[in-house]
């Protein structure tokens, strides 16, 4: 009975162990995906924006920067949600 | 072999490329980029065969250590630790450089002035100016300047290696002195989001000076929502202008954070966390890579999208509608 129940505990610690290593993979590595289709997408278009309009070159630069920087926070909030699953939780 | 020699030249100095025999330079640019990569890979191998593919997890090292803090003065609330200590040094590098250059303005500027015109001329046109009306940026520019700036110092001193770390400690010469390390206030939640709390209450109370309270509730909701569907819709902007508090204060601390952790992990951490050698040369090359990559772009890009985020709240607060 007893060393069922130490087996049953060893089990559970290994398995929220597995579960804490999933969550900071799945926070991260899909936050990393989510951002680089974002990232790419913006790159992609300020080329496309400014082959098409080379004058607004300036302008273009200073949103596309607020666009990096936003769209690459998100792959930050993946990653510190899969750090606090792993670490604190 | 030339011809190839020879469009590497074109790419890699364009301006010396007319008068010069493309054969030579461009040979030598390559076996440049060859040798690098021969001591890279041989010392790799060289660090294989010494010390083995496979090393033993070191289970004393913890990497997250290096972002505790250590009160260093107990002084109750206010106790100092290396967090107060890059705050302080961020606040008197901001206000003294700032002051300094302000002092002893010229007419025919040197390098240093036209830089921080620059950067004077970015916060006041394109930050502040370009989000908000003439009055409001007028009003505001001091506040979205001092908040710009002092995010950009605290985070470029973040990546200086400052004698910090007092859990591993150096012995030079007889003195014993903490080992030097990365660490930046911004890498530390509470100031990101104490940086937050300020702009959200001000944003909040500039918008609710200009319509009133209920008037800048009301504001939430946008044009043309109307019956219950304006309800449902007041809900989320509300829940969503609360999140901005969050979304601002993560934004900086996690790019910095993680900026920190990636440097650290690449540029040996790893190496000693798995104790096998040849990864940390074979890692280091990222490691600065990485450096160059958070130094030159993310320290400044954080504190302009800080500062461009707290310009567009204030401008949105008190807009008509949105």
């Amino acid at each position: 009975m007893l060393t069922a129940l130490i087996t049953v505990f060893a089990v559970t610690e290994e398995v929220a162990k597995a579960g804490k290593s999933i969550g900071l993979g799945v926070g991260g590595g899909l936050g990393a995906v989510g951002a680089g289709v974002g990232i790419g997408i913006i790159f992609g278009k300020v080329i496309e924006a400014i082959t098409r309009q080379p004058e607004m070159r300036d302008e273009i630069t200073s949103i596309q920067w607020l666009g990096f920087a936003l769209t690459e926070a998100c792959f930050f909030y993946g990653l510190v949600a899969g750090l606090l699953a792993a670490f604190i939780v | 072999m030339s011809a190839h020699a020879a469009t590497i030249d074109a790419g890699g100095a364009p301006a010396a490329g007319g008068a010069t025999p493309g054969g030579s330079k461009g040979g030598s640019l390559r076996t440049k980029v060859l040798i690098g990569l021969g001591i890279w890979l041989g010392g790799t191998i060289a660090l294989i065969a010494i010390a083995g593919f496979s090393g033993t997890r070191n289970k004393e090292f913890e990497p997250q250590n290096e972002f505790k803090l250590d009160t260093w003065v107990h002084l109750g609330v206010f106790s100092i630790n290396k967090a107060v200590m890059y705050l302080v040094i961020a606040a008197t590098l901001t206000s003294v450089t700032m002051i300094y250059i302000a002092r002893r303005m010229q007419q025919r500027p040197n390098r240093v002035q036209t830089a921080v015109e620059i950067v004077y001329r970015l916060m006041r046109d394109s930050i502040a100016g370009g989000n908000m009306d003439q009055r409001m940026a007028a009003r505001w520019f001091p506040f979205i300047g001092t908040l710009f700036l002092f995010i950009l110092f605290s985070n470029l001193i973040g990546y200086l290696p400052l004698p910090t770390n007092t859990e591993h400690e150096l012995h030079v010469a007889g003195l014993t002195i903490p080992s030097f390390s990365l660490y930046a206030a911004t890498a530390n939640l509470s100031i990101p989001l104490v940086l937050a709390l300020v702009v959200f209450v001000s944003y909040n109370l500039e918008g609710i000076r200009a319509k009133g309270a209920i008037g800048y509730l009301k504001s939430l909701i946008p044009n043309g929502v109307h019956g219950p569907m304006a309800g449902f819709i007041f809900v989320l902007e509300f829940i969503s202008n609360m999140m901005r508090l969050l979304s601002l204060s993560i934004r900086l601390f996690a790019n910095i954070l993680a900026g920190h952790l990636l440097i650290l992990f690449m540029a040996g951490a790893l190496a000693v966390l798995l104790g096998s050698a040849w990864l940390g040369w074979f890692t280091l090359p990222l490691g600065i890579a990485l450096f160059g990559f958070e130094v030159g772009l993310v320290a400044a890009l954080q504190a302009f999208i800080f500062a461009t985020l707290t310009a567009i709240y204030l401008g949105g607060a008190v807009a008509e509608s949105h």
